[in-house]
């Protein structure tokens, strides 16, 4: 007699799993991570290390307190309890997944931070931003970014960038994004592309490495781990901005740029392709329609070219993935929300890019001394 | 894996080559006294009787259309009997005893060309009502409704896509009975005196499409079957769903709720033009049909063409039985992505049974939803699954109607391409539910 039991439609299924989903970015990630620790040495080992440990073991404390057996009057082993709360319930993805946000978070952390601020912002960013809200699947801020954040702000005094001594010679001093608040025209003349792209500047752990970063986001983008259309949008928009702060900036206000070292500038430098690959395109925290996905691209594009421009931080990538986080579930809005691309939704995007263009057109063009902080 | 589903794994070349054996020694033939459409009737003989095959031996009613039992073998009726049928139900079956004389009823005769050349659209309804033909691609929804429209018709489509993977039961049919399909083509054209019609067939079968080009050629000094032409489509799942084969082949898109008659369009399976060319030459039911039984819980796939009302158990045993016999395994009638699976396998081949596929159980593990979006960019309908699927966790009804589920078609691709393994489709088919509250 053989042994049939019943099950629903569909009785196959795709071949992907969350876990092979989070080891793409786990490999995607590797390089720039080993060669932070080529570069970095011990420093770099110790951000990694604290970071990963806290987070990882936050989840595991997280998932014993979730999972408590019930009180039924008897008195239970240590062993007993210790077996009912992770046997059925801790799995692989509850290690592999702070240990992505973990690695996240080590690489826009600077080399010379402090245990106490790795051990705290990875802390507060798996708590506050990840678990609080229900463990994976359910967070809407991205945890490395608000632990970064939190660090910054609770320990901003010991953030001067860190000193890239890997290479050709000893860079020391601020990073190129720093430098340029000081006046556009001095930080292209002080900067070389090739530099940018090999990492030879100043920066925080792995944001520095854009040749890594892009082997990266291709190899995400080829095995569909992340999704291309927030990539693409979120680079497109930002270019596209920064063509025309470009154009405002040579031909409206007479500086003497070069235009397209001006462009790969701006993508080179801070946080940008490391967080286009891989903190904007986490699943969870972006919005689910494809429209819904490239409006989010664009939003964030948008928040991160008004943040370098205007803001006192100069690294704006954190900031703008943050504010485009707490937007995605109004983009998700059941009323609105579908996957198809309507007219409507367009609008609603091209006036979000335009409204931007035009802010930051009148401010290049207009302001005098102390307004748009580029111009100088 | 973040990615819309457009391709389902395939395992067709295993069996797709082989020709279907023909079985129709079955000693005892099961016939259904009701059916997932029908659920009262009316039988008129007594065990013992002795029965001609094709007799009419009783009457299903259904909710909006009645239909006559037919026999599909001659020999003695023994009684009645319990089995399972499509809908997961323990359903009474007539046990008949073949004799193997295939003395048919009297009615059954052939027609000349000439008679059938006479014949208009009402004399067909009445002769398809009569042979109770219904959809053969497991719709089961009777033919002769879908004639009595009274929309100009100019397009006939006949859907030989068969999109979901595992079944090769119309492929075979296709290969080895183009003259039949054909001659039911024609029958239709002539009742709807319609200008063209277009065997719809997958793109990447091009053995299929070479065949069926050099049939055709001998077609063309056939004022109607010179208008007969292949088309091929993308191999998509769902592309066998009427909406995206009318789609694929006019570029009309249709709406929720439409007919494709209202764009004078009609579409048949492949199967059912067989069926409807027996039932107008020879004034015949559907007693035989083509199936497959494969999967890898049997271990030699096989096409066959069986005589309706045969055992699955004694197929499977002519398949050499079960591969792994010792594994949990999952029966099902119909594909693998929308078949309904059995809690047994003692079930009876119906003539709307068009596959039997066994497959080991697997358990997967369910993951937390990351909110991939897989089965967003998937939905053929273009609904919001994973919305769906929270609404109902959370019995927010307001928001479920919002969500439209009824739209769904159960294609099963959320729940295919998920990659956290949530029974997404399950959840749809209870907002379904709710949402008819």
């Amino acid at each position: 007699m053989i042994n049939i039991v019943k099950e629903t439609a569909p009785h196959i299924r795709r071949h992907s799993s969350v876990n092979k989903m989070m080891i793409d970015v786990l490999i995607a990630l590797s390089p720039v991570v080993i060669f932070s620790i080529i570069v970095y040495g011990l420093s770099a080992v110790k951000v990694i290390g604290i970071s990963s440990f806290t987070m990882i073991l936050a989840e595991f404390v997280y998932v014993g307190l979730r999972n408590k057996m019930p009180n039924d009057g008897q008195k239970h082993s240590f062993k007993e309890l210790f077996l009912f709360a992770y046997k059925d319930h801790y799995s692989h993805s509850n290690w592999i997944a702070p240990l992505v946000s973990a690695l996240i978070f080590s690489m826009i952390m600077p080399a010379n931070a402090t245990w106490y601020a790795c051990f705290i912002g990875s802390l507060a960013g798996i708590v506050l931003a990840k678990l609080v809200f229900g463990g994976l699947g359910n967070n809407i801020f991205n945890p490395a970014a608000v632990g970064m954040l939190i660090a910054k702000i609770c320990f901003s005094g010991q953030y001067p960038s860190a000193q890239n001594n890997w290479f050709i010679d000893v860079s020391t001093g601020p990073t190129p994004l720093t430098d340029a608040s000081e006046g556009i025209v001095n930080a292209l003349n002080n900067t070389s592309i090739t530099n940018l792209l090999i990492g030879n500047i100043g920066g925080t752990l792995g944001e520095t490495f854009k040749v890594l970063i892009i082997i990266g986001a291709i190899y995400l983008l080829i095995k569909r781990s992340a999704d291309y259309r927030v990539m693409l949008s979120y680079i497109g928009s930002f270019t596209l901005l920064i063509l025309i702060t470009g154009l405002c900036m040579k031909f409206g206000r007479g500086l003497n740029i070069n235009y397209f070292k001006y462009v790969g500038f701006q993508l080179l430098t801070g946080g940008l392709l490391f967080g286009a690959t891989f903190m904007l395109t986490d699943p969870v925290t972006s919005p689910i329609t494809s429209p819904g996905r490239v409006m989010y691209g664009i939003i964030a594009g948008c928040v991160t070219v008004l943040i370098r421009f205007f803001a006192a931080t100069p690294e704006g990538v954190v900031f703008a993935i943050l504010i485009s986080n707490m937007l995605a579930p109004v983009i998700d809005y059941y009323k609105w929300s579908s996957p198809k691309y309507s007219v409507k939704k367009l609008i609603i995007m091209a006036i979000i890019f335009v409204l931007t263009a035009l802010v930051l057109i009148l401010a290049i063009m207009f302001t005098k001394e102390g307004g748009a902080w580029y111009v100088k | 894996m973040i990615a819309k589903t457009r391709k389902i794994k395939d395992t067709k070349g295993l069996i797709r080559e082989l020709p279907s054996l023909r079985y129709t020694d079955a000693k005892y033939l099961y016939i259904g006294v009701t059916n997932a459409r029908c659920d009262k009737s009316e039988i008129y003989i007594n065990p013992g009787d002795h029965v001609k095959c094709c007799q009419i031996v009783g009457k299903r009613f259904g909710k909006f259309f009645e239909q006559p039992i037919h026999t599909s073998c001659s020999g003695t009726f023994i009684g009645y009997e319990e089995h399972y049928h499509r809908s997961g139900k323990l359903v009474k079956y007539m046990k008949i005893e073949n004799d193997f004389k295939d003395e048919y009823a009297e009615y059954v005769k052939e027609r000349t060309p000439e008679e059938i050349a006479k014949l208009t659209k009402d004399d067909m309804v009445e002769i398809l009502k009569n042979c109770a033909l219904v959809g053969l691609g497991g719709s089961s929804f009777p033919t002769y409704i879908k004639f009595q429209t009274n929309e100009k018709i100019d397009t006939v489509l006949i859907n030989g896509i068969e999109c979901e993977p595992y079944i090769t039961a119309d492929h075979r049919l296709m290969m080895e009975f183009p003259k039949r399909i054909v001659t039911g083509i024609k029958y239709v054209m002539q009742a709807f005196n319609a200008k063209k019609a277009y065997i719809v067939i997958k793109r990447k079968y091009s053995d299929l499409a070479e065949m069926w080009n050099e049939y055709l050629r001998r077609e063309e000094n056939d004022p109607l079957g010179k208008n007969i032409e292949i088309f091929r489509t993308p191999d998509f799942y769902p592309q066998g769903w009427e909406v995206e084969m009318i789609h694929a082949v006019t570029g009309i898109r249709l709406k929720p709720g439409e007919l494709p008659t209202k764009y004078g369009i009609i579409n048949f399976n492949v199967s059912t033009m067989v069926g409807l060319y027996k039932a107008i030459r020879y004034n015949m039911p559907v007693i035989k049909r083509d199936i497959t039984i494969t999967g890898d819980g049997i271990k030699y796939p096989t096409n066959f063409r069986v005589t309706c009302g045969t055992s699955v158990r004694e197929l499977i045993d002519k398949c050499g039985g079960y591969s792994h016999p010792e594994l949990e395994k999952v029966f099902i009638l119909g594909g693998p992505m929308m078949g309904a699976s059995l809690p047994s396998d003692d079930t009876i081949i119906t003539k709307t049974v068009t596959s039997v596929i066994v497959l080991k159980k697997t358990n997967y593990k369910e993951e937390q939803c990351v909110r991939c979006g897989s089965c967003v960019l998937s939905c053929p309908q273009g609904l919001l699954p994973v919305d769906i699927m929270n609404a109902v966790k959370s019995v927010d009804k307001e928001k479920i109607k919002a969500l439209n589920p009824l739209k769904c078609i159960e294609c099963g691709l959320c729940t295919y391409s998920c990659t956290s393994k949530l029974k997404v489709t399950d959840y749809v088919r209870r907002a379904k539910l709710l949402a008819k509250l």
